[in-house]
């Protein structure tokens, strides 16, 4: 197994932070929507603690994979891929680059717009990215839920094409993603 | 010749007392900000009602006296959801207990402008005695001008019951932080 990824298969830092930031993501899209429903009470307010380390421990995550992502090599499409294909799933990867970000971020402003810091697991409090400000905080409420339907229909277009690639066009796609 | 004596004796501790100033409190020039802390993060809300009886002069400390009284349903924070839940009967519970009160038992001098003053802290009818310290940051007689704060165990009045005794998500200590600006009574009333 190596570690950077060669033309033909990932190496084991891009299968690791694909997978842990697959199960971090799509947890938040749970907990998150879970979340806004609940009455508020104090299971509200711990997981509402949950949903904001766990989003920034995606930043910090991201960027890190950002970095990864310009130093090291993606292993190249199938030949078989005519170009609306790859072009269909290099959009989708930007996208997924944008919602990674985005989702945080516009989370934290949230937090920030309703005058409620985040704790990134008690160890540091990240500094408000604006000030208190209920209109915002409403408006920001929108944005990151409608980012997040966003990144489930991503999620879906991701899983299905994988999905298509491994069992219709018995290529190699899922299986050089995995360990 | 004791009956002058204790005449005099009247008049002079009358004088003196009437000698220190009442003061009232400035409400748009004052505060009461409390800073909890929520999932290890703090949060911030004020007081926006409180009135003093006041007794103060730096020179006169043993005579010196507050009373503050805080309208506890004037709670309020930037996120309004906040405010709404402090009020309920599992926090705040202001429909059976709208006043917390602050009086002041002993008020000494710690350096040029710094005071120590140990009280009574009264919050949902329990009174525990507390001790705030306060800066005079002015001081002519027709303006007085402190600044100060203090600790509470939020759990010591049993502010957040039932789900919120617990301490993870709602820290048990809260800062409270105070400015308040006085001016005599007299000119008060004009």
């Amino acid at each position: 197994m190596q570690i950077k990824n060669s033309t033909s298969h990932y190496g084991i830092i891009s299968i690791f932070i694909h997978w842990i930031m697959a199960l971090l993501m799509i947890g938040l899209i749970i907990l998150g929507l879970y979340m806004v429903n609940l009455p508020i009470n104090a299971q509200k307010l711990k997981l509402y603690g949950w949903h904001k380390e766990l989003g920034i421990l995606v930043i910090f995550l991201a960027i890190f994979r950002l970095f990864w992502r310009i130093i090291d090599t993606a292993p190249t499409l199938p030949a078989h891929m005519p170009w609306f294909q790859k072009f269909a799933a290099h959009a989708v990867h930007y996208a997924f680059y944008g919602f990674m970000f985005a989702l945080p971020i516009s989370g934290w402003m949230i937090s920030s717009a309703a005058g409620l810091p985040v704790s990134f697991f008690g160890l540091f409090v990240l500094p408000d990215l604006v000030s208190t400000n209920e209109p915002l905080r409403l408006l920001l409420q929108e944005v990151h839920e409608w980012l997040g339907y966003g990144l489930i229909l991503a999620i879906v277009g991701h899983m299905g094409a994988a999905l298509y690639h491994h069992f219709v066009y018995k290529d190699d796609i899922l299986r050089r993603i995995l360990p | 010749m004791r009956i002058l004596f204790s005449l005099i004796f009247l008049w002079v501790t009358t004088t003196a007392w009437a000698q220190i100033p009442t003061w009232k409190i400035v409400p748009d020039q004052s505060n009461i900000i409390f800073t909890a802390t929520q999932n290890n993060a703090p949060i911030s809300g004020k007081f926006n009602t409180f009135a003093g009886e006041i007794h103060f002069d730096a020179n006169q400390l043993n005579e010196s006296k507050a009373h503050i009284m805080v309208d506890i349903s004037s709670i309020n924070t930037s996120y309004q959801a906040i405010a709404d839940t402090l009020k309920t009967a599992d926090w705040f519970d202001v429909k059976n207990f709208p006043k917390a009160e602050f009086k002041t038992n002993k008020i000494a001098k710690l350096n040029s402008n710094k005071y120590q003053v140990d009280g009574s802290l009264t919050i949902l009818n329990k009174s525990k005695p507390q001790s705030l310290s306060f800066e005079l940051v002015e001081n002519t007689k027709d303006k007085v001008k402190i600044q100060g704060n203090f600790s509470i165990k939020r759990t010591d009045f049993g502010i957040g019951k039932g789900e919120w005794s617990g301490t993870d998500e709602v820290a048990d200590e809260v800062k409270v932080n105070f400015t308040f600006v006085l001016i005599p009574v007299a000119l008060a009333l004009s």
